[in-house]
């Protein structure tokens, strides 16, 4: 049996500046095997599928093709032994057509001559496995993300894929054009080629998978055979951990005084309206899969993309989000999810990053309030304990963490009524996690509303008062804190839930 | 400023040299005259600078200063085919529409999010051809027009010559004022954030849009005071006056630390940045080597068909110096990483069982 493995990982260990991303994680695939492999975001899988697909070297560990140790140090190291990756973002040049994209990186040339000729008959044979009737000239930018798919993995195809890896390959799909896709898949499965699906919609692991591996933590939890999948037992590996103890300890539920209330908010980009109230001094969580819209909903509420319909209260009067300035100007204050893109300018200093929003109204009027930039900036530095060797330091050579608490600082600095924080531990180290719970929790003490986007289970149900769970840009339901366990928020953002805890509290 | 120091020592190296091998070069004459063409370009390299920190680019520059000085001596030269008007209202009149093109330019950027490069490029061969259509294509001339001092006259004489031209002391009330406006205001912060990180600068709530805007019309302006400058200085306006002054500019920042990319750069780097570039201009004129071969003494001078290639090479040089010392930096602080990295292992799990 140990034998016919294709391929087998042992001992594979990654690690990045201040985390362990995967800790020894074995993992073996069979020639026409469909292997699942779930976890929630950050649990490392995308970590495997870039050693896997040669991206990055991991630290220990070993690789075995056909019993053979590989080793894979780039992109075509693995492609040479047909291991293919189907990015869930698809990585197609749209001004070149199917046949151009199929044959992208390996074109069929004599002399340096494109032979169009066999590009155009070879890419009808891999269209029609694939199930596409689109001619081979077709622009790729006029396809649905659908037949993109299938054009993707005709590539891969082309390409004499043994190991095919698609990540998360129906995001972005219809149902019908999902369930096309299992069916070639089935066709694969069929023709030998062993396929490992990253996916978190249950419905599709169980109508696929041979076999489930979890992964958690960077750590391999688990695995189950096609005659033991269950939803239950994949749900409670997924998340079966105990709540760590850096978390504050529980406030009392409390009747907060509403301030902010959201009311049929059209986000651009959605399907239907949302609505949700805060209370002052109370944390809300946002809890969903990555792409279920939680930070849209944050940016129209911060202006960045003003929302298209609706109203928004806060305070009892109409604020209407144009732009950023009009919600700073009200006190509400975003955090983004992308701290290096949206967040920092990361060539420029802590303390000139912090006085950013508001050194307009430093005085003197008509010249920069630099003296008062140092003050403002030291007291942040010092309250959070930011760690750096002055606030002159470029904010580009700090940790992540201490990058996280100058963004944080930035809007301290102002008194905030309404903070927004997008993932405001992703990328950092266990110890600032922990000095970051300790300030939102002393924030929400003064009486600021935090709405927290995050999509760590263990952070939403340690931190908020309540949790709003998102899925496909809807609000699925709103959990009070003594309600919400890590099932019940795990099936109603994959979709699994109950009718009856969708209606919300 | 590291940047900016480097290029200053470049500066008088070269300068150094220039005098050990032409004795011409310290003259009074020579070193006034170098020091009033520094300014003017230095003028509208300053203008280009705020733009390029944005992360933007002006292509228009060297057009707006033939317009100018073109509308300046259509409206305001007593000379033939010209308007006769007083010279204050031909000045304001150029300003006026040097200003207004930087703003159109800077709305159809800003609001319209069009490439800078097309619609300075796009604004380049309308203003130049304006300038065109006004002299028909041919000259018009300052004649006896009181600008034609501007450019000779100044403060403090010695002999014959003014020791601070006009044109020099109008680019020392650039440099102040525009030294106040980037380093010292709260707007020249804005320009720094947008060309570091224009995210990051709309999430803080900046007017982007506003402050691009702006550095436009200040390129513009800054544009149109050469332009006035350069009017005096040439005396005979065609419509080609200021062609591919844009590139003198760009190039001037670049040299004197302005990074294309955004973000980076500073009023004493253009500075710098502009008087290398003259230097260099001034040192293939003068530039002499003197060597006997058999006892007889030959002198040996560049043509001035060289000031290309060498403009060229020195700009090169001084990004790839700068490069190469980004890249040994960059090298040192990885390895500093590595290091800590590495004496900080992560300490072993806990047993299960403990």
């Amino acid at each position: 049996m140990a034998n016919d493995y294709i391929l087998r990982m042992q001992g594979v260990t990654k690690r990045f500046p201040g985390v362990t991303a995967l800790e020894n994680v074995d993992l073996e695939l069979r020639a026409g095997e469909v292997l699942a492999l779930m976890g929630e975001n950050g649990a490392g899988k995308s970590t495997l599928m870039k050693i896997l697909g040669g991206a990055q070297p991991p630290d220990e560990g070993s690789l075995h093709i056909d019993g053979h140790p590989v080793e894979f140090r780039h992109v075509s190291d693995s492609r040479r032994h047909g291991i293919v990756l189907v990015h869930q973002e698809l990585m197609m040049a749209s001004n070149l057509d199917v046949a151009g994209n199929i044959f992208l990186g390996s074109e069929p040339s004599r002399g340096g001559v494109l032979r169009r000729g066999v590009m155009r008959a070879n890419s009808e044979s891999l269209l029609r496995r694939v199930g596409l009737t689109c001619s081979p000239a077709t622009l790729v930018g006029s396809l649905t993300p659908g037949q993109m798919q299938m054009v993707e993995i005709a590539k891969a195809l082309s390409l004499k894929a043994r190991i095919l890896i698609l990540d998360e390959p129906t995001s972005s799909l219809t149902l019908t054009e999902s369930e096309q896709l299992f069916k070639i898949i089935d066709d694969l499965r069929r023709d030998g080629i062993a396929i490992i699906y990253i996916s978190h919609r249950m419905e599709e692991v169980m109508r696929l998978a041979d076999r489930v591996i979890v992964l958690r933590d960077g750590k391999r939890v688990g695995e189950l055979q096609r005659d033991q999948i269950t939803q239950d037992k994949i749900v409670s590996m997924m998340v079966g951990r105990e709540l760590t103890n850096w978390y504050p300890p529980l406030r009392p539920r409390q009747d907060y005084p509403t301030i902010l209330r959201v009311e049929n908010l059209i986000v651009p980009g959605s399907p239907c309206a949302v609505s949700f109230d805060a209370g002052a001094g109370e944390i809300i969580g946002f809890s969903g899969l990555v792409g279920s819209g939680r930070t849209e909903l944050m940016q129209a509420i911060f202006g960045v993309t003003p929302p298209l319909g609706g109203t928004i209260h806060v305070d009892g009067a109409i604020f209407n989000p144009t732009c950023p300035r009009a919600a700073i100007n009200h006190g509400i204050y975003l955090a983004p999810e992308d701290r290096k893109h949206n967040g920092l300018v990361l060539a420029m200093s802590i303390a000139q990053n912090i006085s950013m929003p508001d050194i307009h109204n430093y005085r003197p009027r008509f010249w920069l309030g630099r003296r008062r930039e140092t003050v403002v900036a030291r007291k942040q530095l010092e309250s959070l304990r930011i760690k750096a060797s002055g606030v002159g330091q470029r904010v580009g050579s700090l940790s992540g963490g201490n990058q996280q608490k100058v963004v944080l600082g930035k809007w301290l600095a102002m008194r905030p009524r309404i903070l927004i924080l997008d993932e405001p531990t992703r990328g950092v180290d266990v110890g600032a996690k922990a000095e970051i719970y300790r300030e939102m929790m002393l924030l929400a003490q003064q009486g600021i509303t935090i709405l927290m986007v995050s999509s760590e289970m263990e952070e939403v149900l340690g931190m908020s008062d309540r949790i709003v769970v998102m899925r496909e840009r809807r609000i699925e339901g709103i959990l009070p804190r003594s309600q919400a366990t890590q099932e019940r928020i795990a099936s109603l953002m994959t979709g699994a839930g109950n009718l009856d805890i969708r209606t919300g509290v | 400023m590291r940047r900016e120091l480097g290029i200053f020592f470049a500066v008088l190296v070269m300068c150094g040299f220039l005098f050990w091998c032409n004795h011409d070069f310290g003259k009074a004459a020579n070193i006034l005259n170098v020091s009033r063409q520094a300014a003017m370009l230095g003028i509208f390299a300053i203008g280009s600078s705020f733009v390029i920190i944005t992360g933007g680019i002006d292509l228009s520059v060297g057009a707006i200063i033939g317009l100018t000085g073109v509308l300046i001596a259509k409206i305001s030269s007593p000379s033939e085919h010209c308007l006769h008007h007083p010279l204050w209202v031909g000045i304001s009149i150029a300003m006026a529409v040097a200003l207004s093109i930087g703003l159109i330019q800077g709305l159809l950027i800003s609001k319209l999010k069009l490439q800078p490069f097309i619609v300075t490029l796009a604004g380049m061969l309308l203003v130049r051809g304006l300038a065109q259509i006004i002299t028909h294509g041919g000259t018009l001339g300052l004649g006896t027009s009181p600008l034609i001092n501007l450019s000779t006259e100044g403060l403090f004489h010695y002999g014959y010559h003014a020791i601070l031209a006009y044109p020099v002391l109008i680019f020392i009330g650039v440099i102040l004022l525009a030294g106040y406006l980037l380093h010292g205001t709260v707007f020249g912060r804005y320009v720094f954030a947008i060309g570091g990180n224009r995210d990051a600068a709309q999430y803080s709530g900046i007017p982007v849009d506003r402050v691009e805007t702006l550095t436009y019309v200040i390129s513009a302006g800054l544009a149109g005071v050469a332009g006035i400058c350069y009017a005096s200085y040439i005396g005979q306006m065609t419509y080609n006056v200021g062609n591919g002054y844009e590139l003198n500019a760009i190039a001037a920042a670049v040299i004197g630390g302005v990074s294309l990319r955004g973000g980076e750069g500073s009023v004493p780097g253009a500075i710098i940045g502009s008087i290398m570039m003259e230097v260099i201009q001034n040192g293939i004129i003068l530039f002499k080597w003197v060597y006997y071969t058999a006892g007889q003494r030959h002198v040996f001078r560049l043509s001035s068909n060289w000031t290309y290639f060498i403009t060229g090479a020195v700009i090169l040089l001084a990004v790839l110096i700068d490069q190469l010392a980004n890249i040994l930096n960059k090298r040192k602080r990885l390895k500093r990483q590595a290091h800590i990295a590495a004496s900080k292992q992560p300490p072993p799990a806990p047993l299960a069982s403990s």
